[in-house]
C-alpha cells in the first residue's frame, strides 16, 4: 500500500486537521458528562451488559431437589454436539430410582461452539445456556469443565433446578 | 417346495416353514418380538400381522404355515394399522427410559415405534410399576417395567440352556419376567437372553452404560475362549473392544456362545496389553519398539546352534503364523525341538454338550497340523526333562493367558536359560523374573490380524482384521521375518494405519443416528 500525498505546501499544515478533530471530542465529551444515560458505549469491565435470559452462554447443568445432579448420563448432548467437545462416564448409581448417572461431566469450552445443541438434545432438562458469557482466564487455564464448575459453580448460588422432577413424574404415573 | 406370493414377489420356500422364514428368506422387513429363529413359536406378541388374500382376519405369519399359492402382504394400511395399535398395547405400561436404557439404539420397541408407531397414546390411566433393577446373578440385570413378555428369555433357558430359572409369573398387566424368587440366572450361557431381548429388560452387567451402542461398529470375527471357535460379532470403537456378541453359523455355534467367551475381549484392550517391546541386559530392562526387539532377538538366536534352542507354542495363533514360526525354526534355526504347551491337559476333552470344550485354545487343531506338517513336537514334560541341553528357548506365548494357569511356572522354569525369546500379547508382571538376554515381543491379538483358525471339528475359519488396539504390535509372520533381518514392509502397514485414521467413522457419523 502506498500512502497518497497530496501536493501543494497547504497539505502538509496538519494543524487545523488536529484542531477540528479535538472540538469535536471536546464537544461530545462536554455533552456526555450531562447525559449519561444516552452514552452508548459501557465502562466494561465495571460496567457489564446483560444479554436477555435466552443468550445461549456458559452451560448450566441443573439438580434435582435434593441438590444432586440431573443428568441421566443418557449422552444424548455428546451425540448431538457438533464439536464433539462432552464426554461423559456414566456409571451405576446405587439408587435403583436412579439407575444411571455420570461421574464425570466435562466439556471443553474452547471447542464449543455455542450452538446450543446439547440444551435441545437433553430429554430432562439437565444441561442449559445460561446468560454468564466471560469466563476470563491465564494461559493454562483449565478450560475443560467439570461436573463441579457447571452445576456448582459460585455464580449459581448452589446450583439451578431442573423443571423436570422424576419423583413428580413418577407420583403422576408415567 | 411351494411357491407363493409376498408383498407382490414370487417365492419358493421349502415346504413346512412359516409365513415369517420366507419373509426372512426374501429379506423383506416384518415386524416381530417373539419370534427368533433358534427357539419355538410362541406367537404372544402379535406383531408379525400378515394379510392373506382369502382369510377375512389378519393372521400372524410366525405361526401360518405357508401353502402353495398363498398371496400374502404386510404393507396394506390394514396391516399397518394393526401393528400400529398392537405396539400400543406393548407401550401402555412401558416406562419412558430411553435416556437410561442400555438397549436404546438396537431396541426393537424404538425402531418399530418409528416404523409403525407414531402415534399419541390413547391410554389415560397411570402405568403399572413394576420391579427395576432386579439383580439376577452374575452377568445380568433384569428391569421388569421394561418387559414386553415375548418370552424369549423364558424359551431360550427352556430349550437350549435347558436350566429353565426364568419364567413369567403373575397375571394381566402384572404380569412380569423372573426367577424363582430371585434366584440367580448363574447358567453358562445367560448373557444370550441379553441378545435376544428385543428391548432393554435384560441388560448385560459387563456392558451395562460402558457405552452408548451407537458409538460402536462392529465386524465378524472367531471367539479364541476355546476350540468350538464360535463365530463372533465384536463390537468396538477407538477407545477399544467393548462387547463380543454371537454371529449366526449353522456349522458351529448356531445362534449362540457362551458367558465366558464375552470376556475375551478383555485380554484385548490396551489396559492388559503389552504396550512396548522389552528386552534385559546386563541386569536392566529397556523398553524400545517391538520391532527392534526382535532385530535384536533373531540376532541373538542366531549365534546358537540348532540342537541348542528350543520352541515352544500354544494353539492361539493362527495357521499361517504357526507355519511360519515352525518353518523358522526347522529351516532356519536348525532346530527340530518344536514342543506343544498345553495349558489344560486333564479336562482337554471336556465338553458340556453344547458350546463350552475344555480344550481352551483356538487353534489346537490347526498347531497340531503344522507340527505334523514338519513332523516335529513333543510335551512340555519333555522339555522340561532335557532342559539343562538347550540354552535357549522361543515361547509362542498364549493371547489369553487367563486360561493358562501355569504362566508363572513356566516362566520360573524357563528363567535358567541363556536366552528367552518371548511372543505375548498381554503384559505379566512375571516376565520381570527373566534373566539377562530376554526378549518380549508385543504380538496381535485375533481382532487384530488376518489368518485363519482351525477349530475341534477340523473346520477351518477365517479371522479378519477387526480394528487396530495396539499399531505396534506385529503379528508372528512378521515378527519371523523381522528375526530373520528383513525389514518389515511398513509402507503397507502405515496405509492401513493411514487408512483408519482418515476414515474416522466414529466422529463423522455422530449426531447422524
Ligand atoms: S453448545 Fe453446541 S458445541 Fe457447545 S457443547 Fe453444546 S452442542 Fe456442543
Ligand atoms: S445433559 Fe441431558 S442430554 Fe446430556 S447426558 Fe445428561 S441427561 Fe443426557
Ligand atoms: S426398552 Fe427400548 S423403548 Fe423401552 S426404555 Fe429401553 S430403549 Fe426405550
Ligand atoms: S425379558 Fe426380554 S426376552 Fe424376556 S420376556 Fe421380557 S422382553 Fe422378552
Ligand atoms: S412374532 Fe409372531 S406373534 Fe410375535
Amino acid at each position: 500500500m502506498s500512502i497518497v500525498k497530496k501536493p501543494g505546501a497547504i497539505a502538509n499544515w496538519y494543524l487545523p486537521g488536529i484542531l477540528i478533530g479535538m472540538i469535536f471530542t471536546l464537544k461530545k465529551m462536554i455533552y456526555n458528562l450531562f447525559h449519561k444515560d444516552k452514552m452508548p458505549t459501557l465502562n466494561y469491565p465495571e460496567e457489564k451488559y446483560e444479554y436477555s435470559p435466552r443468550f445461549k452462554g456458559q452451560h448450566v447443568l441443573t439438580v434435582k431437589k435434593d441438590g444432586s445432579i440431573r443428568c441421566t448420563a443418557c449422552m444424548l448432548c455428546a451425540t448431538n454436539c457438533p464439536a464433539q467437545c462432552i464426554k461423559i462416564v456414566a456409571s451405576e448409581h446405587e439408587d435403583p430410582t436412579v439407575e444411571k448417572y455420570p461421574i464425570n461431566y466435562e466439556i471443553d469450552v474452547l471447542r464449543c461452539v455455542y450452538c446450543g445443541f446439547c440444551e435441545e438434545a437433553c430429554p430432562v432438562d439437565a444441561i442449559r445456556m445460561g446468560p454468564e458469557w466471560q469466563k476470563p482466564g491465564a494461559n493454562g487455564f483449565n478450560f475443560t469443565y467439570d461436573i463441579q464448575e457447571l452445576a456448582y459453580r459460585p455464580q449459581l448460588k448452589g446450583g439451578i433446578e431442573s423443571r423436570l422432577d422424576e419423583k413428580e413424574r413418577h407420583d403422576f404415573g408415567i | 417346495m411351494p411357491k407363493l406370493t409376498l408383498n407382490g414377489k414370487e417365492i419358493e420356500v421349502p415346504a413346512g416353514s412359516t409365513i415369517i422364514e420366507a419373509y426372512k428368506q426374501l429379506d423383506e422387513p416384518i415386524a416381530h418380538y417373539c419370534w427368533h429363529p433358534g427357539l419355538s413359536i410362541a406367537g404372544v406378541c402379535r406383531l408379525c400381522v400378515v394379510e392373506i388374500e382369502g382369510n377375512p382376519r389378519l393372521q400372524i405369519a410366525c405361526n401360518t404355515q405357508i401353502q402353495e399359492g398363498m398371496v400374502v402382504n404386510n404393507n396394506s394400511e390394514k396391516v399397518k394399522t394393526a401393528v400400529k395399535w398392537g405396539l400400543d398395547f406393548h407401550l401402555i405400561n412401558h416406562p419412558l427410559d430411553c435416556p437410561i436404557c442400555d438397549q436404546a439404539g438396537e431396541c426393537e420397541l424404538q425402531n418399530q415405534y418409528m416404523e409403525f408407531g407414531k402415534y399419541d397414546p390413547e391410554m389415560a390411566e397411570p402405568k403399572v410399576k413394576k420391579r427395576k433393577v432386579v439383580d439376577l446373578g452374575e452377568r445380568v440385570v433384569l428391569d421388569t417395567e421394561r418387559c414386553i413378555l415375548c418370552s424369549r428369555c423364558v424359551r431360550f433357558t427352556n430349550e437350549v440352556s435347558k436350566t429353565n430359572e426364568l419364567g413369567i409369573f403373575n397375571r394381566g398387566d402384572r404380569s412380569e419376567v423372573g426367577t424363582f424368587e430371585d434366584k440367580p440366572l448363574n447358567n453358562k450361557y445367560s448373557v444370550n437372553t441379553v441378545d435376544i431381548c428385543p428391548v432393554g429388560a435384560l441388560t448385560s452387567k459387563d456392558f451395562r452404560f460402558k457405552q452408548r451402542v451407537w458409538y460402536l461398529k462392529n465386524k465378524p470375527s472367531i471367539c479364541t475362549g476355546c476350540s468350538t471357535g464360535c463365530n463372533v460379532n465384536v463390537y468396538y470403537n477407538e477407545e477399544g473392544v467393548f462387547r463380543v456378541k454371537p454371529h449366526y453359523n449353522k456349522e458351529v455355534n448356531g445362534y449362540w456362545m457362551c458367558d465366558e467367551g464375552r470376556d475375551i475381549y478383555k485380554h484385548i484392550n490396551r489396559k492388559s496389553r503389552m504396550l512396548r517391546g522389552r528386552y534385559k541386559q546386563n541386569g536392566v530392562w529397556c523398553t524400545t519398539q517391538a520391532l527392534e526387539v526382535a532385530k535384536k532377538a533373531g540376532q541373538k538366536l542366531s549365534s546358537f546352534k540348532g540342537e541348542e534352542i528350543a520352541v515352544l507354542v500354544t494353539g492361539q495363533y493362527t495357521n499361517e503364523e504357526l507355519n511360519s514360526l515352525v518353518d523358522y525354526s526347522v529351516n532356519k534355526l536348525g532346530s527340530k525341538s518344536v514342543f506343544h504347551w498345553k495349558n489344560n491337559e486333564n479336562n482337554w476333552q471336556d465338553f458340556d454338550g453344547h458350546l463350552i470344550r475344555g480344550d481352551k485354545n483356538p487353534n489346537t487343531k490347526g498347531l497340531q497340523g503344522v507340527l505334523q506338517k514338519y513332523a516335529v513336537g513333543g510335551e512340555w514334560k519333555e522339555l522340561e526333562n532335557q532342559l539343562s541341553k538347550f540354552k535357549a528357548v522361543v515361547v509362542a506365548g498364549p493371547e489369553n493367558q487367563s486360561v493358562y494357569f501355569d504362566i508363572k511356572e513356566k516362566i520360573e522354569s524357563l528363567k535358567s536359560l541363556e536366552c528367552v525369546v518371548w511372543f505375548t500379547a498381554g503384559e505379566n508382571s512375571n516376565f520381570e523374573k527373566l534373566s539377562d538376554n530376554s526378549y518380549l515381543i508385543p504380538q496381535k491379538t485375533s481382532v487384530e490380524k488376518n489368518g485363519h483358525f482351525t477349530n475341534h471339528q477340523g473346520l477351518t475359519q477365517k479371522v479378519e482384521e477387526v480394528t487396530t488396539i495396539l499399531p505396534e504390535a506385529l503379528n508372528l509372520e512378521e515378527t519371523v521375518s523381522l528375526m530373520l533381518g528383513n525389514s518389515l514392509d511398513l509402507s503397507i502397514r502405515d496405509k492401513q494405519e493411514m487408512g483408519v485414521l482418515k476414515t474416522n467413522y466414529f466422529s463423522q457419523e455422530r449426531g447422524s443416528l
